[in-house]
């Protein structure tokens, strides 16, 4: 057993190195990617993140899209002038970052193989789309496909809109995305978390909506997709229980031609079909926040 | 083990300190008035009130899954073991041994009861004291069975325990509304909840709910049937839940694709019955109104209820293991909407402040070497101001510092606000001044020992508001083998009329137990602070 252990991570390391080297327009193979397909939301892993969306830098991911040099000067938002040291050197330090020409809008929360995210990108070409993944060798999939799918249409320039990084939504998504940056967000087919002591372990509970509701904007939709009716059942009764998002009707849900992408193209998607299982989607839509509920005694007052 | 006081709560003319799980209340001059003692224990449980026999019933009646196969590997007959120990304990404690099998099976069903809350301390430590603002009643929160303690003080020192409250998980930080109506509760699971400080007599249905919720563990799940339309369907976050208490297995058919996984399918299935009637047990326990308001996926390490000067709106605020300084509406019906985030820490936030006077700003410290100056409405970074270069004039070899408390008071004679700040294990208490936008730091008060608590003491006169010059006196208490407390008084700066004092023994009663702590345990309760930082841990998950 153990032979064959380290006989398959040495393949895997061979091959990875191997489309390293070439940097191949060959399409990585899921063969050399798998992993478990559970993680655990509430370890620390070793993830890296930025300590506030300020500080990220995306101009790795989406090298087409970086701004011009000129630009910059007036691309690093409003600062207030008077401040300490500390303060300045931050602002020196950030300015360094290289600011895009637009914000990513479509957040594909857990994009798994990433198969949303490749149908996306020509479905949506004047938007940024990144795809949020907690599996190191996933991600590195969904990278390397990306790589090799930029590298095969070098002339239309295709796939330049999508991108995707390792990270752990449930806790550090405000420190990727302002508050109302997102227009879309995609959940396709989540961990469904069967036992009830995994139920906060889920990616969709009323208390987790909050924060989608702070990176998605008034009008915004998020999308949702399983294969577990239970699930479903749980993601629905979440978001209606929460008053920043309604559900949107099931005429506008089947006119919109994400729900058809969402249905057909990802990788789970795929396999639910081949195995004619169900599929649920719920769309779901932010709404303008109300006014302050000020306290009524400090309003006579 | 002798244990120093460790948390302390000045609250008018009356000190109050707790030395592991009881609270002692002294006078101005530290004479000891009176003693909260933390009930006996009655057969493992807490002995009072209404409160969940917890320690009793784990692992006893339907193990978790997990440790029955644990069990099961072990090599003895399970099925039939587990529905043995099940039943001897069950029917009653005194069953005089009968069988060898029989008895040495009760035995490992008495070690796995203790397993569970792994606290060999027969009493939980009191990890927080928070008195009304007007100083009639006392909030205690005790550590490792989850329970909020509500006190009536008579002004002189007397507690007169009020309620006793077990939260479903542990609380890390509460606080109590300025109108001193509502305790906040942030818990280690990441949730808020709302508590009303005098907890309102309970109706036989509004039991049944909220313990159901907790069996859910607020997982908010629909009936909004009960729940009124009109304000707004956010009330269904936290009444809502009972529908769905029953378990009902979610995979299918169509889900599950595996035999294995066919199997454990079936397994859930006859777990169901087992379940419900756990349940209904459980309904008994846990029965008082708390209201879900908002969540973090993270450890929740402070909460605090703020109030923007102009608007007058309120807000929460609430820091985690993960960084984060998240501002929520502050009203019940609107907390889950986020306003905004204070983001730009790069370790762990372990305590929030509101300078006294300056309720615009926010003050931040944790694991970071600096303490951070946010304007929290708009989530913009103010200043900084570096702690660990003053920690370090103490303990030239401290790389990293967790900040154990924050601790902010005004000064009359010029209206600025003073922010203390201990760090975990340094010897000395940082002085800060908080001039405009930016903290500075004044002086560093070397202390004999390590500080574990500080507040102010205010004097009498300083009611009269006569002249500038009033004063308080900080009180820090230290750590130290004996029970020897504050100082000699001290200035803190020149005409702050802020005075350290510390040395001075309070008279306070001699230890009449001792505390059974192993001295490990003990520096982990007093010190939590720096154990939530992050290790650097596993590369390829």
């Amino acid at each position: 057993m153990a032979g064959d252990k380290r006989n398959k991570r040495q393949k895997r390391e061979d091959y990875r190195a191997a489309l390293q080297e070439e940097a191949s327009t060959e399409l990585p193979r899921k063969k050399f990617y798998r992993q478990r397909a559970h993680a655990n939301p509430f370890s620390d892993h070793h993830l890296a993140y930025p300590p506030s969306p300020d500080h990220m830098d995306w101009s790795s991911l989406y090298p087409d899209y970086v701004a011009e040099e000129s630009q910059e000067g007036e691309a690093p938002p409003v600062k207030a002038s008077s401040v300490a040291d500390g303060q300045e050197i931050e602002s020196a330090a950030q300015k360094l970052i290289k600011r895009l020409t637009q914000d990513v809008e479509v957040a594909d929360i857990g994009c798994g193989f990433g198969g949303l995210l490749i149908a996306l990108a020509p479905a949506m070409p004047q938007t940024l789309v990144l795809g949020l993944e907690i599996r190191v060798s996933v991600t590195q999939f969904v990278e390397d496909r990306i790589k090799a799918l930029r590298a095969q249409s070098q002339e239309q320039k295709l796939y330049r809109n999508i991108a995707v990084l390792r990270a752990n939504t449930m806790k550090f998504m405000p420190n990727f995305f302002r508050k109302g940056q997102l227009s879309k967000i995609f959940i396709c087919f989540p961990d469904p978390h069967f036992k009830t002591r995994k139920h906060k372990q889920r990616i969709v509970s009323t208390t987790l909506n909050s924060e989608y509701a702070y990176v998605v904007r008034p009008g915004g939709i998020v999308y949702t997709i399983t294969d577990v009716p239970d699930l479903h059942g749980w993601m629905v009764q979440h978001f209606d229980a929460h008053s920043s998002f309604e559900r949107v009707s099931e005429e506008e849900q089947e006119a919109d031609p994400c729900v058809a992408i969402m249905r057909s193209e990802t990788e789970e998607g795929k396999k639910v079909e081949r195995n004619s299982g169900q599929k649920h989607v719920a769309l779901f839509r932010r709404l303008e926040d109300p006014p302050f509920d000020d306290e009524p005694d400090k309003m006579e007052q | 083990m002798a244990v120093p006081y460790h948390v302390l709560k000045v609250c008018g003319d009356v000190v109050f300190a707790a030395r592991g799980s009881n609270i002692y209340s002294f006078n101005l001059s530290l004479e000891h008035l009176s003693t909260w003692n933390y009930p006996a224990k009655a057969d493992g449980k807490p002995c009072g009130s209404s409160s969940v026999p917890q320690a009793a019933s784990p692992a006893a009646e339907v193990p978790p899954s997990k440790r029955r196969r644990l069990e099961a590997g072990q090599g003895e007959g399970t099925g039939a073991g587990a529905d043995i120990g099940e039943a001897s304990n069950g029917n009653a404690t005194a069953e005089p041994e009968v069988l060898e099998v029989g008895n040495r099976r009760r035995k490992k069903d008495k070690s796995a009861c203790k397993e569970p809350n792994n606290t060999p301390l027969e009493k939980p430590f009191v990890q927080g004291l928070h008195a009304t603002t007007d100083g009639r009643h006392l909030v205690a929160v005790t550590g490792s069975d989850k329970t909020i303690w509500v006190f009536e003080h008579d002004g002189a020192g007397k507690l007169i325990q009020l309620s006793q409250r077990m939260m479903p998980k542990r609380p890390c930080s509460i606080v109590i509304t300025p109108d001193n109506q509502t305790i906040l509760s942030a818990d280690k699971f990441g949730d808020v909840y709302s508590l009303p400080l005098i907890p309102s007599p309970f109706t036989e249905e509004q039991k049944q709910q909220t313990s159901k919720e907790d069996n859910e563990i607020k997982s908010a799940d629909n009936a909004s049937k009960d729940a009124t339309p009109e304000p707004s369907r956010s009330a269904t976050l936290s009444t809502a839940a009972a529908a769905a208490a029953q378990f009902k297995p979610q995979a299918n058919e169509f889900t599950v694709h595996t035999k294995r996984n066919r199997m454990a399918l079936e397994n859930q299935k006859l777990a169901l019955e087992l379940k419900l009637a756990e349940k209904s047990r459980a309904a008994a326990d846990a029965a008082f109104e708390h209201t879900l308001l908002l969540g973090h996926v993270s450890m929740l390490t402070a909460v605090l209820v703020a109030t923007a000067p102009s608007t007058g709106r309120k807000y929460i605020i609430t820091a985690d293991r993960d960084e984060h300084i998240r501002v929520s509406r502050g009203t019940p019906s609107q907390a889950h909407i986020i306003e905004g985030f204070c983001l730009g820490h790069e370790d762990f936030v372990s305590k929030l402040c509101i300078p006294t006077g300056q309720p615009e700003l926010l003050i931040s410290g944790g694991g970071d070497d600096d303490l951070f100056l946010w304007d929290w409405a708009a989530g913009k970074l103010v200043s900084k101001a570096n702690v660990l270069q003053h920690a370090q004039l103490i303990e030239s070899e401290t790389k990293k510092i967790a900040i154990g408390r924050l601790f902010t008071c005004q000064q009359k004679s010029n209206g600025r606000a003073w922010v203390f700040v201990i760090c975990e294990r340094i010897p000395a208490l940082f002085c800060f001044q908080l001039q405009d936008t930016t903290l500075q730091h004044i002086q560093t008060i070397r202390t004999a020992r390590n500080p574990l608590d500080v507040d102010v003491v205010k004097q009498a006169a300083e009611a009269a508001a006569s002249s500038s010059s009033s004063s308080g006196s900080l009180a820090v208490l230290d750590w130290a083998e004996q029970d020897d407390v504050m100082a000699e008084q001290q200035p803190v700066h020149e005409g702050s009329g802020l005075w350290v004092k510390s040395n001075a023994t309070p008279n306070g009663p001699a230890v009449e137990e001792d505390i059974n702590v192993s001295p490990q345990e003990l520096q982990k309760i007093l010190y939590p602070t720096e154990s939530l930082r992050k290790t650097a841990v596993d590369f390829e998950e």
